[in-house]
């Protein structure tokens, strides 16, 4: 029974404490399903970027146990690591001359030739998925020049190639309008009820996080919640997120907003 | 497509010019004979065998060598400016050679011309660049970020750089003297067995830089994001540093340290081809260093007289002017 609980979460997070000299966030416990959508949101400089930085394995953790399918994230190769969970930065550096297919196509490193050169199957994967985050029209573009709407659905692209069973993302509207926030935050539900990927994404909009996601991961002031949308606004946890605040985050402001 | 049969023609072009050109003026003709083995003089033998073709060699090979070495260099570092004079490995190479050539001097021994002299003088040098490249590979792993890992180059480029400028102080003017024309840099001199060395050397690098493509298209994303693509970002920093020491070191070893090259050419290879794909820009890179490093090389020995100019202010003239328009033309390349 145990064991089949271990295989249904995919990713654990058991006593976790974030930082590495120094603890700078501990007392994580959280897991993720596949097929769910988590946002997580705390206050500025309580580590959202640093907790899905840790989960990505790009750096190091303090203590604890993060589990990517039952198994120690700390003994996955880089490679095997690839293969689960993929990770878009909130602002991923643009590089002059490099056409929107190359940059999403990027995304097959671990599916390419030695040089580096893909297949006709994995071309027509790269082909399919540009269409479906809706950028056909830019596909031979100079992916510098794409705007910053554009420009997020393009690393978007990127990551769903990489094909991993979890998708990280750095607060992935910050840059962006309100229409393409709303296609982004769109495009990203699509991608986890129709593909039954666990997207993890760090964010300041609560009403979108409330609205659109299966669990909300709180980085409170003094202790990390996990819990649905609704448990969440019950338990007061949103009032402890900032520290001299005196909003009560309860059903009633929420239908005032 | 066009520009490679462009660049391609242009180096035989400039490879011709090379072998014409110099203190005696050989007719292109008496070339053509010479390579399809006709009846040519003893004297135009005597020119090319052991003179012009070593030369022009050296100089194609430095080229390649430079070029690819600084492209790689900056994708690494993410910065337009890097190759490896900025990071110290030339430096170290400097330094090598000058505890060579000033250390024997203190000893009351003259190097000038001799076999071991010259033999000493690269080994000095290479070794020199690899001291450099191994310490910035253990401090690599510390350094997180390749800001950081830059300037502990420039840093320790320039403390190599005093103590270099201490020792000529306290050297004799003899030693000094081999030593600064080691500095100026030059493709003569070498010979067969030397050249033959280098050339190993160069097509080791090469190798170890095309294997290095995959991983130089993935930095392009950035260092974070790269790693999650999978990459083993430590591994790739080692095969980078390691494929430019051996390509910048051995250069420096047999030539001396030239300057410009390394940062402008992959520049001309961008604004050229319009692909920050290194499938392309190396190659691309490779065969311009090429055409550039023989048309310096043209330059410096100053057709029809008999003096020879430094390379390294040939490659001064024509690198910096390139390097200053990247600079005021775009901000980021």
């Amino acid at each position: 029974m145990s064991r089949a609980k271990v295989i249904n979460n995919v990713l654990e997070l058991e006593n976790v404490s974030l930082g590495y000299d120094k603890v700078i966030y501990s007392a994580i416990n959280a897991s993720a399903k596949s097929g769910e959508m988590i946002a997580v949101v705390g206050a500025n400089g309580m580590g959202k970027s640093t907790l899905l930085r840790s989960l990505s394995g790009i750096i190091k953790y303090h203590r604890g146990i993060i589990r990517i399918d039952g198994e120690n994230v700390s003994s996955y190769t880089p490679g095997e690591l690839s293969i689960k969970i993929s990770y878009v930065p909130s602002q991923s550096p643009r590089t002059k001359n490099l056409s929107l297919f190359d940059m999403v196509a990027a995304g097959c490193y671990n599916r390419s030739n030695w040089l580096g050169i893909i297949d006709n199957k994995e071309r027509e994967f790269v082909n399919s998925t540009i269409t479906k985050v809706g950028l056909t029209d830019f596909i031979n573009r100079d992916s510098s020049m794409l705007s910053d709407g554009e420009f997020q659905r393009a690393a978007i692209a990127r990551s769903l190639v990489q094909n991993s069973k979890i998708m990280l993302l750095d607060e992935p509207t910050a840059f962006l309008d309100i229409a393409n926030r709303i296609t982004t935050v769109k495009l990203l539900k699509e991608i986890a009820s129709k593909e039954g990927k666990t997207i993890i994404f760090s964010t300041h909009d609560l009403l979108q996080a409330i609205k659109l996601c299966d669990k909300i991961w709180v980085m409170g002031h003094e202790c990390f919640i996990e819990g649905t949308p609704g448990e969440l606004i019950e338990k007061g946890a949103f009032d402890k997120m900032f520290k001299d605040s005196s909003l009560k985050f309860d059903s009633e402001l929420f239908t005032f907003l | 497509m066009g520009w490679y049969i462009f660049i391609f023609i242009s180096l035989i072009i400039f490879i011709l010019l090379n072998l014409t050109l110099g203190s005696v003026i050989v007719p292109v003709k008496e070339i053509f004979n010479f390579f399809t083995g006709e009846n040519t003089s003893k004297f135009v033998q005597d020119i090319m065998i052991p003179y012009r073709i070593p030369k022009v060699i050296t100089a194609i090979l430095s080229g390649v060598a430079l070029s690819v070495c600084g492209l790689q260099m900056q994708t690494l570092f993410r910065n337009p400016l890097a190759d490896p004079f900025i990071l110290g490995i030339s430096s170290g190479a400097g330094l090598g050679v000058a505890i060579f050539v000033m250390g024997f001097s203190a000893f009351g021994i003259t190097l000038t011309s001799s076999l071991l002299a010259s033999v000493g003088t690269a080994a000095a040098a290479w070794l020199g660049a690899f001291a450099v490249t191994i310490l910035l590979l253990m401090v690599s792993s510390k350094l997180r970020d390749n800001t950081s890992l830059l300037i502990f180059g420039i840093m320790l480029g320039s403390v190599v750089s005093a103590v270099i400028s201490l020792m000529q102080y306290f050297s004799s003017s003899s030693a000094l003297k081999v030593f600064v024309l080691w500095t100026m840099g030059s493709f003569s001199g070498l010979n067969p067995a030397q050249i033959w060395v280098l050339f190993s050397l160069v097509l080791v690098g090469l190798a170890l830089s095309v294997y290095n493509i995959k991983d130089l298209n993935a930095l392009l994303m950035g260092e974070a994001y790269a790693r999650s693509l999978g990459v083993n970002l430590e591994n790739t920093r080692k095969r980078i540093l390691v494929a430019t020491t051996l390509l910048a070191g051995s250069v420096t070893a047999f030539c001396g340290p030239i300057g410009f090259i390394g940062i402008a050419v992959p520049h001309i290879a961008r604004m050229l081809f319009r692909n920050a794909d290194h499938k392309v820009l190396l190659p691309s890179a490779a065969l311009l260093g090429a055409v550039i490093m023989v048309f310096a090389d043209t330059i410096a020995q100053l057709p029809g007289q008999p003096g020879v100019i430094p390379i390294n202010t040939v490659s001064a003239l024509i690198g910096v002017p390139i390097i200053l328009l990247i600079v005021l033309k775009s901000r980021f390349v």
